[in-house]
């Protein structure tokens, strides 16, 4: 027998206890990694950035157009700036009243170019083909189209708050050509691109030959943050002036929205650690308490203040790591399986990649044996501080 | 384990002048007055009283496991009444053996590792601990039930495993506080004779607080305790 298999059997000597302590643990641990997933994989969205793309947008916000006739003034202008290729696109906010409740991306984009433009999103010849043949052809994330059941050929009508269609009689009616994959895991594999030559044709005549943003190619990535201050000095003395970031910047700019989230997330992760902390503490509290004459017994052998210290903190380790391992147990399958699969197919958007970090992983499991010993740390303090006699007085 | 048989008269045991004061809700209560007594070393002696005499707290202050408000406590040519909280531990480690009313085992520890436990303060190693325990619980004749938990053993059996964690150490010392006070009688008849031969055979000096007068007239000699004080 050893000091510590001491410790270790007095920690799970109440089954029942030790039972609910280790599930409340375990689902402190569930909870904590499904919101630091949450926040990963959403970070990871905005993270997910070409570093020789920049994006120009209108300098008051990405809601505002642009005019398309920059498109061509910085084209004419590209040799000069240092930019080999240049794109545009229009947030679309479509929706298909079919599937009322599935929120994914729709984007207008230059059909001639876009896909050059943006490598991660994988097409094939064919498919890019077919679709530039049709003014109103359509491709989708092969997980949108999974999901949906979307065919090749396939007629979609969609709804878009943002660009009503001018003539009610008329909606917004696309074909399937195909779909594109993507060559990284965080790339959304759920957007909807069609031609932003089909939707101009359809607005009112004021919102014609408008452009959400430019997305240029810039030929030394080192240089990218000249090449946009380059290019917003075009429009310094128009109308309309821009504001041009790499593409990673733009994305959180996109996501800013939802810091408030991130933030709220951030807190309830914190309360969910305390939680979990008192928790352990009563669980530990209350073990101590009815061991009082038991830990006089030890004292009186000659054990000493430290040792019951230790042993008290020794407890609440064994119970802090086998709730943590449980929790990992339990994490795994239900965020990568259950739940992470259904949030990339069903919000692959915001989360186009909900898998735990292994980092998060390690750091749960740490703080649920951290968190143990720091809510032990009273209890082993008044273990430790017994008076002998007065508890050997006290008949277990 | 070793015995030291040693049948000379000399004291083990001198208390000169000891005074208990507890000082309770801004009252000053006096438990224990000026008490003197001596002990032979290798005897086995008992201590009587009525209930709230004093009788515990005596027993606590030989053990070191309290020390007195005033006088003095010699053990085997120790002075243990001026020792701070870690010097005491250590002594006590060293020197006493525990006996309880209520047995005090740890439930989660079979017999045989009880009898360990006061082992783990010292540096004999891990098998040395295990052989020791068990010649411990043979002498008190519970071979048979090394790996039973204390819930899996009679009161009786329970109180042997006691005796054999108290005398695991070697100590010059053993004290009883009511030992037998939850046993029936053929039981509470077993651990005292247990206690005489642990007396008698390998030579241990032992202090025993009862009520039962049976218990006491196994003892070579009984102290009665009244309000503080030792009566004549
Ligand atoms: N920590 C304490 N604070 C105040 N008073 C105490 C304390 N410990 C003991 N006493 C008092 O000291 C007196 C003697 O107590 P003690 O336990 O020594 O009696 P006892 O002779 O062992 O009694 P019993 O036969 O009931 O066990 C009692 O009146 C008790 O209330
Ligand atoms: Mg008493």
């Amino acid at each position: 027998m050893t000091f510590v298999g001491f410790a270790a059997r007095n920690a799970l000597r109440n089954k029942f206890r030790t039972a609910l302590t280790v599930l409340g643990v375990a689902i402190a641990v569930v909870t904590f990694l499904l919101l630091r997933t949450a926040v990963a994989s959403w970070t990871q969205a905005a993270d997910f950035a070409a570093r020789d793309r920049l994006v120009t947008r209108h300098k008051v916000t990405f809601i505002m157009s642009l005019p398309l006739r920059y498109v061509d003034a910085v084209r004419s202008e590209a040799p000069r700036l240092g930019i080999k290729g240049v794109t545009w696109a229009s947030w679309f906010g479509g929706k298909d009243p079919a599937h009322d409740g599935e929120f994914f991306a729709t984007m207008a984009v230059d059909a001639p170019t876009y896909f050059e433009e943006v490598p991660e999103l994988v097409v094939a010849k064919d498919v890019l083909a077919a679709f530039k043949e049709d003014r109103s052809g359509a491709i989708v994330g092969d997980a949108l189209a999974a999901k949906l059941g979307w065919k090749v050929g396939q007629r979609v009508t969609l709804e878009s708050g943002i660009f009503p269609p001018e003539d009610p009689e008329k909606p917004w009616t696309f074909t399937v050509r195909g779909v594109y994959t993507a060559t990284a895991r965080n790339v959304d594999r759920s957007t909807f691109f069609f031609h932003w030559a089909y939707l101009n044709d359809g607005v009112a005549p004021v919102r014609k030959d408008q452009v959400g943003w430019l997305m240029s190619r810039v030929t030394d990535p080192a240089r990218t943050a000249d090449v946009g201050l380059a290019v917003d000095r075009l429009f310094d003395d128009k109308e309309i002036q821009t504001l041009s970031q790499d593409e990673r910047a733009f994305n959180q700019s996109f996501l800013a929205g939802f810091s408030a989230v991130l933030g709220a997330l951030d807190l309830v992760s914190v309360v969910i650690l305390a939680i979990m902390m008192l928790v352990l503490g009563n669980t530990i509290a209350m073990g101590v308490r009815e061991r009082t004459s038991e830990i006089a017994t030890m004292r009186a052998i000659g054990f000493l203040p430290k040792h019951i210290a230790l042993s008290v903190i020794g407890e609440a380790c064994v119970l802090g790591a086998i709730g943590g391992g449980f929790g990992l147990a339990i994490a795994y399958p239900f965020i990568e399986r259950g739940l992470g699969r259904f949030l990339e197919e069903n919000m692959g958007a915001f989360f186009p990649y909900f898998r735990i970090p292994t980092p998060m992983a390690f750091a749960a499991f740490g703080l649920a044996i951290a968190l143990a010993v720091l809510a032990s740390i009273l209890p082993a303090r008044s273990a430790a501080r017994m008076r002998v006699t007065e508890g050997l007085r006290r008949v277990a | 384990m070793t015995t030291n048989v040693d049948r000379t008269a000399e004291v083990l045991i001198r208390i000169r002048g000891v005074t208990k004061d507890y000082a309770r809700g801004g009252e000053v209560v006096k438990v224990l007055e000026a008490l003197d007594l001596d002990v032979n070393r290798g005897s086995f002696e008992a201590l009587m009283g009525p209930s709230g005499s004093g009788k515990t707290t005596l027993l606590n202050l030989i053990a070191g496991l309290d020390s007195p408000t005033s006088g003095t406590i010699e053990i085997d040519g120790q002075r243990i009444d001026r020792m701070g909280e870690g010097a005491l531990a250590k002594w006590r480690s060293n020197h006493v053996g525990f006996i309880f009313q209520s047995y005090n085992l740890m439930p989660v520890l079979t017999a045989v590792e009880n009898v360990e436990l006061p082992l783990l303060l010292t540096p004999v190693r891990a098998s040395e601990r295990r052989k020791r325990a068990e010649t411990a619980l043979r002498v008190v004749g519970l071979a048979d039930r090394m790996s039973h938990y204390p819930r899996q053993l009679s009161g009786g059996q329970e109180q042997r495993v006691a005796i054999a964690r108290a005398i695991v150490i070697d100590p010059v010392l053993l004290v009883a506080d009511e030992p037998t006070g939850d046993l029936d009688r053929q039981s509470a008849d077993d651990v005292l004779t247990l206690l005489d031969r642990l007396c008698k055979e390998m030579g241990k000096t032992i202090l025993m607080v009862t009520h039962d007068p049976a218990a006491a007239d196994r003892a070579s000699l009984t102290h009665h305790l009244d309000k503080g004080r030792f009566r004549a």
